[in-house]
């Protein structure tokens, strides 16, 4: 690749030179040189946690690099805040809809900047045309009058997309946007993309799915481990040779897969379609077995789970546990049947931030195992109980007493495992349990799952770390959009190929599978 | 699609969104219908605009909280600064002072406790719960202190005749509630900054991410809503004829009752003016009726609590949940 000579690169709109930042006991980004030619859409593609986000940051200054410059519109950004590059014309479009509620669609894509009249009161009929003109751009459709709140999420996030034009950007950064899109608002998306593209505004496009990155980007720039891998037009660079390069070859650190006897099915889902995201999952678990589930955002992994579990309801579907049918109308049914959910905002969630350990480890299992008479706790084997757990999985806690929230992430995680370990379930769904947890916890965590196979558990292992999961799992099952896109059995795939259907592949495109070589 | 779903089975239930919208207007309509046919005397002009009089202090005090709730923050500060406003009020109007530069000082001590307010929540980041109580408890001791508990009454006709008085036919009070109604209702629905009010209150990092300067909105907020206080506090004094220890402390829960109720009125889980004023209306409609009906004062608060539960009930029971204001 050429080097752009500063000041004269009129081609160039946005690049990085030897960028690198540091997080504490990580560097997410290393010395990277990144560029995007005015005009583009230029697809930025990798795993979770190859540095991505970060790099997005780094360039409209949430974050500000450690070593390197950074250059928009040929201007160094060293010294430049959040503000400067928005007047530079940038404008990021992040993955949380910043909308209010009660307001209608016209007056949130004008807030902040509504039309006065002479008298400086709001002049309605100026914000609705102006509003519609942004909107005319992106989703015509959309009614200008519907307060946002009745609108559904594919559409807000049209709104979200129509506001960020008000400012007039000159470079668009869309953060995986089309993870909350249906179909035709991803159609819409699109049609605009292609439309602004010939407007000359540039577009940088993180993204999880091949299929549109095929479709509408220009350019791709891979990044690992904070690293750049390569940056090359979208039709030099095929389907099988992405994934590849976006998983590279390295031996990760890999916990040894402890094989236990599998038993009998204990968990059926049949048919299920919760009402979030997702239809027609159909699955079984066996007693000692864990089933992995991957896909990326929004492709309804989570859903699946809390329909399960009764936390979210479902359209339709059936469970049933060890061949009796579960009625899951609330949580509470399920845990009496065998059940635990492990959420994945474990704060949200899974812990009341400002109550004890011991008092958030036992809360789930009170009344089976500590209640005298269902009337009062037996303090001494509740204590017992916790001071055991607090041994075994190595939480770092001053005592069963102190406070949930002064612990750090992955101890928090670990509380959250111990308060369903000790309510005995033959069941567990994890969602995300290593998510934002240290190397050196995470194994701790896999040690647990594990134990709990053994002693003839079934689990249920949402994650988005394909290593763990395929040393881990005995199968994954990989879902797409809502549905259950493919099965694999964790001893014949790859990181390839799941990463190929995670990311929406189909199965007689996938040519280049045989010559994919396993890193196993 | 589950929220073609939930469009649909909106438009279906208008009917339920009419009584979750109009439940509060319709139980105080009931009330009055129902006041007016069990006795005589309570559909008369006479007792009507004694109800409105009634409410004037209270609305306007209320008015101030709407606000602050519309922000996303809430204020109790007006327990303590209608009492403060009363003392200083009776006694400056007693040591010869003109009504104006007391009424001025009232207004400012209790812009300034607003001031106070925002500098505590927007400034040290307290929970507005917390700020607004501490000031509460200030302005409650610092009445203590200025007026040894003493009652101070007032005999200046001038400032009297605010509440006693007329404007034409119609009493002043009713006047300068409904002025005030307009007036917030209009700030707050028809200009920049009272839209930026509700965005605020809404998603304030949307508001943040639109160029909105949350911090000095906020601080605005509690400062007019300082003002208002101070201002329903001395209305309240003059109608009362002069300052008793502690009215805050009367006036404190049906405030809350009255924003409240209106979050229950017009719309649907969200604090709004008319509201609010509803509310009001509807509080001291049945304190009043219950009074005419002979009913035993101890037991009207019973009554009163039985009634708002019943008609939030009715709001609510077709949303299938109260959207709580937040704090």
């Amino acid at each position: 690749m050429s080097t752009p000579n500063s000041g004269q690169q009129n081609d160039i709109a946005i690049y990085t030179r030897g960028v690198s930042k540091y997080f504490p006991g990580v560097q997410a980004l290393k010395e990277l040189d990144f560029e995007v030619r005015r005009g583009e859409v230029h697809a930025l593609v990798g795993e979770n946690g190859a540095g991505k986000s970060t790099l997005m940051k780094i360039i409209v200054r949430e974050y500000l690099e450690d070593e390197g410059d950074v250059f928009i519109d040929n201007q160094n950004a060293k010294g430049m805040g959040i503000r400067d590059v928005q007047q530079l014309g940038l404008s990021l479009i992040h993955q949380e809809l910043n909308l209010v509620p009660m307001l209608t669609v016209a007056h949130n894509i004008c807030l902040g900047q509504e039309p006065l009249t002479r008298f400086r009161t709001i002049d309605w009929k100026r914000m609705r045309d102006k509003a519609k003109e942004f909107l005319d751009q992106i989703s015509p459709e959309i009614n200008l009058a519907d307060r946002v709140q009745d609108l559904s999420i594919p559409h807000q996030q049209l709104v979200a997309i129509a506001r960020s034009l008000t400012t007039k950007p000159r470079f668009l950064i869309l953060d995986e946007p089309t993870a909350r899109l249906d179909q035709k608002a991803t159609e819409n998306l699109f049609s605009f993309l292609a439309n602004v593209k010939n407007k000359g505004l540039t577009v940088i496009y993180i993204s999880h799915q091949l299929e549109e990155i095929y479709q509408i980007c220009d350019r791709i720039t891979v990044l690992r481990d904070g690293k750049k891998i390569i940056t090359a037009p979208v039709n030099e660079l095929p389907q099988g040779d992405l994934i590849r390069r976006m998983v590279g070859m390295e031996i990760t650190q890999q916990v040894p897969k402890e094989h236990v006897p599998i038993g009998e099915v204990i968990l059926s889902v049949r048919d299920l379609s919760p009402e979030k995201k997702g239809e027609n999952i159909n699955f079984e678990l066996k007693s000692g077995e864990i089933l992995g589930i991957v896909g990326s955002i929004g492709a309804g992994k989570s859903e699946v789970a809390h329909a399960i579990f009764g936390s979210d309801p479902k359209k339709s579907g059936t469970i049933l546990i060890s061949g009796r049918e579960l009625n899951t109308r609330n949580p509470v049914e399920a845990v009496n049947a065998g059940l635990a959910l492990i959420p994945e905002e474990r704060k949200a969630q899974g812990l009341v931030g400002n109550e004890s350990v011991r008092k958030n480890m036992t809360i789930a299992s009170l009344e089976k195992r500590f209640c005298a008479a269902r009337l009062w706790i037996k303090q001494t084997k509740e204590k017992e109980a916790v001071r055991e757990s607090i041994t075994t999985l190595k939480i770092a806690t001053r005592g069963t007493e102190q406070e949930v929230q002064f612990l750090s992430g992955g101890t928090q995680q670990k509380v959250v495992l111990g308060k369903w370990l000790m309510s005995d379930s033959d069941i567990y769904l994890f969602d995300e349990p290593t998510k934002g947890i240290d190397v050196g916890g995470k194994h701790e965590i896999y040690r647990l799952i594990m134990e709990l196979a053994r002693q003839g558990a079934g689990i249920v292992f949402i994650s988005n770390e394909l290593p763990e999961v395929l040393s881990l799992c005995d199968r994954i099952l990989v879902m797409y959009q809502g549905r259950i896109a493919k099965e694999l059995s964790a001893t014949t795939t790859n990181r390839e190929e799941i990463l190929f259907y995670v990311m929406g592949g189909k199965e007689n495109e996938q040519d280049t599978k045989q010559s994919w070589p396993t890193d196993q | 699609m589950s929220w073609v779903g939930r469009k649909m089975s909106r438009t279906q239930s208008s009917l339920g969104q009419l009584i979750s919208n109009y439940g509060t207007i319709l139980a105080f309509l009931v009330a009055i219908i129902f006041f007016s046919i069990a006795t005589d005397t309570f559909f008369r002009l006479g007792n009507l605009q004694n109800i409105i009089i009634q409410s004037t202090a209270l609305g306007l005090c209320a008015f101030g909280l709407t606000l602050v709730l519309i922000a996303g923050e809430i204020d109790f500060s007006y327990g303590g600064i209608i009492g403060l406003v009363g003392a200083l009020l009776a006694s400056m109007l007693q040591q010869g002072y003109s009504p104006l530069s007391a009424t001025l000082v009232c207004l400012l001590v209790g812009g300034a406790s607003g001031l106070l307010n925002a500098l505590l929540v927007v400034g040290f980041n307290l929970s507005s719960f917390l700020a607004s109580v501490a000031v509460f408890f200030l302005c409650m001791g610092a009445e203590r202190v200025y007026s040894h508990g003493v009652t101070v009454w007032i005999q200046n006709r001038t400032m009297l005749s605010l509440v006693q008085g007329h404007i034409g036919p119609v009493p002043t009070p009713i006047v300068l509630l409904l002025g005030l109604l307009f007036v917030c209702w209009f700030l707050q629905t028809q200009t920049r900054a009272g839209q930026h009010v509700r965005a605020i209150g809404e998603n304030i990092q949307a508001a943040r991410e639109a160029g909105i300067r949350t911090s000095l909105v906020k601080s605005l907020v509690f400062v007019l809503a300082g003002l208002l206080f101070a201002f329903a506090g001395c209305l309240e004094t003059l109608r009362n004829g002069g300052a008793i220890m502690y009215a805050g402390k009367q006036l404190l829960l049906f405030v809350l009752a009255a924003s409240f109720l209106g979050t229950a009125t017009f719309k649907a889980g969200k604090a709004n003016f008319p509201g609010t004023l509803v509310g009001a209306f509807f509080l001291i409609t049945l304190m009043n009726g219950f009074t005419l009906l002979g009913m035993k004062f101890y037991l009207i608060p019973l009554a009163q609590g039985l009634i708002l539960i019943a008609s939030v009930a009715i709001s609510s029971i077709r949303r299938g949940e109260i959207e709580q204001v937040k704090f």
